[in-house]
């Protein structure tokens, strides 16, 4: 590895650095409004197609929610300016620990191994109240 | 003859500056509402950053590959001259015959799967996606394809320049500032258009062009799928990943397969979780691209196409 290599990759690492922060300051992401339930509606049914949503639990920053499917619960939350979904038991999103107003979900994915949505504070109360 | 010595200049190196423009000027672009292009902050640095990281892990395998192909020309059947130009069509063409095989062998295959995935794990599609490059490509193996082509007699420097022209070509059509080429380039090329499918997760669109350079192979082995308007490409795999970290992107499909190994309770079960397609599971729990789009299809036949045009998001 010669001297001439290691300053041309730290010169190509500084003009990433560049275009990366060009991207921040001109800020041309896609537009994230508050979900509402027919937006989580629509994108659970591309994931999850043909499974019907009893009930659905929207976060309160409009950035994710929970739709239990039976004994299931389907997961959808914002990463950047996009949506990630999963799906868990429905009794195993029922134990999501609840830390200064968040509720984390833990899945068994090294893909996406947890989520946290900004659920009601009351939200496994009324989730478990919930009858189909 | 001469000794095969490495290609004298790489198309990749060369064209890098001009990589860096182009992402700059889409993104200036795009800012002026004069194309669309769609950046969001933490894709693009995790997209730059594998790129960064796939050079530095094809400098450290790059000499492995290439000595392969030497001590495979050393065995060659045919000579074949550097100079000619007749031995530059025939490269490029069975060069981009051989993309197809690697390319399909990298979507249908979870083994080869793993080290590809990288590239499909931004939700969006941009020059800079271009970049998200493999870090794991060597170990996947997938080289050995080109193999063949020193054994013809390609000299080895012949056969990297080609596919550096290859991976030139294929970075500036990862972009949607270009909607659709004059037909006749649609018909021969891989173009924004075709490739958009390809990085696209709609059931309709996904396992579809496969293509390097020229899109044929997709028309003659049936893996070709259009661009539909009323469809918009939904970027990004099945499961996309929950963040942006890089360590994620480039590995995740290999501690997937790792830990599926861990349970696998037969050598029939291993080997499918090795060599199957991707989503396979012993028991069928789980979604493969074909089953996925057999699913689409009855409901097609269920339902009618709805089209939404909120979905072009
Ligand atoms: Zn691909
Ligand atoms: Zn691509």
């Amino acid at each position: 590895m010669t001297l001439k290599y290691i300053i041309t990759q730290l010169v190509t690492l500084a003009i990433l650095g560049g275009i990366m922060g060009l991207v921040a300051w001109v800020k041309i992401p896609r537009a994230t409004p508050p979900l509402d339930e027919a937006e989580v509606k629509r994108r659970l049914a591309e994931d999850f197609p043909q499974t019907p949503l009893d009930q659905i639990w929207l976060a309160l920053d409009g950035a994710g929610a929970v739709a239990r499917s039976d004994d299931l619960a389907l997961l959808l939350f914002r990463m950047g300016d996009s949506y990630v979904s999963r799906s868990m038991a429905w009794s195993q999103a029922l134990q999501a620990q609840a830390i200064k107003g968040r509720f984390w979900f833990r899945f068994n994915d090294f893909a996406a191994p947890k989520a946290s949505l900004a659920l009601a504070p009351d939200w496994t109360r009324a989730a478990m109240g919930e009858t189909i | 003859m001469a000794a095969p010595s490495a290609p004298a200049i790489d198309p990749v190196t060369l064209a890098v500056p001009f990589f860096i423009l182009a992402i700059v000027l889409e993104i200036l672009l795009a800012r002026l509402g004069k194309v669309k292009a769609v950046y969001e902050a933490k894709d693009t640095a995790t997209s730059l950053l594998m790129g960064f990281g796939s050079g530095i892990a094809g400098l450290l395998t790059g000499g492995v590959v290439f000595a392969a192909s030497v001590w495979v020309y050393k065995y060659h059947l045919f000579d074949i001259p550097m100079s000619a130009a007749w031995a530059w069509l025939a490269i490029f063409l069975l060069e981009d015959f051989t993309y197809y095989w690697f390319h399909r062998l990298s979507h249908e295959r979870r083994f080869w799967w793993a080290a590809h995935v990288n590239h499909h794990t931004s939700q969006h599609y941009n020059l800079a996606t271009a970049l998200r490059q493999t870090w794991t490509g060597a170990t996947a193996g997938t080289w050995a394809l080109w193999l063949p082509l020193s054994l013809l007699g390609f000299p080895p420097a012949m056969i990297a320049i080609q596919k550096g022209i290859s991976l030139v070509y294929q970075f500036w059509i990862h972009t949607e500032a270009v909607r659709r080429l004059p037909v006749w380039v649609e018909a021969l090329f891989n173009t924004p258009s075709h490739h958009r499918v390809h990085h696209a997760r709609n059931p309709r669109y996904l396992d579809s062009n496969y293509a390097g350079i020229l899109i044929i192979w997709d028309r003659m082995f049936g893996t070709f799928v259009p661009e539909i308007d009323e469809e918009p490409c939904r970027y990004g795999v099945v499961k996309n990943l929950g963040d942006f970290n890089i360590l994620r992107v480039a590995f995740h499909e290999w501690v997937g397969i790792f830990s599926d190994l861990l349970t696998a309770k037969s050598l029939r079960e291993a080997s499918g979780y090795l060599f199957g397609a991707p989503g396979w599971s012993p028991d069928g729990s789980r979604q493969t691209s074909t089953m996925l789009k057999a699913q689409w299809a009855d409901m097609q036949t269920a339902e009618p196409v709805k089209t939404d045009p909120a979905a072009a998001s």
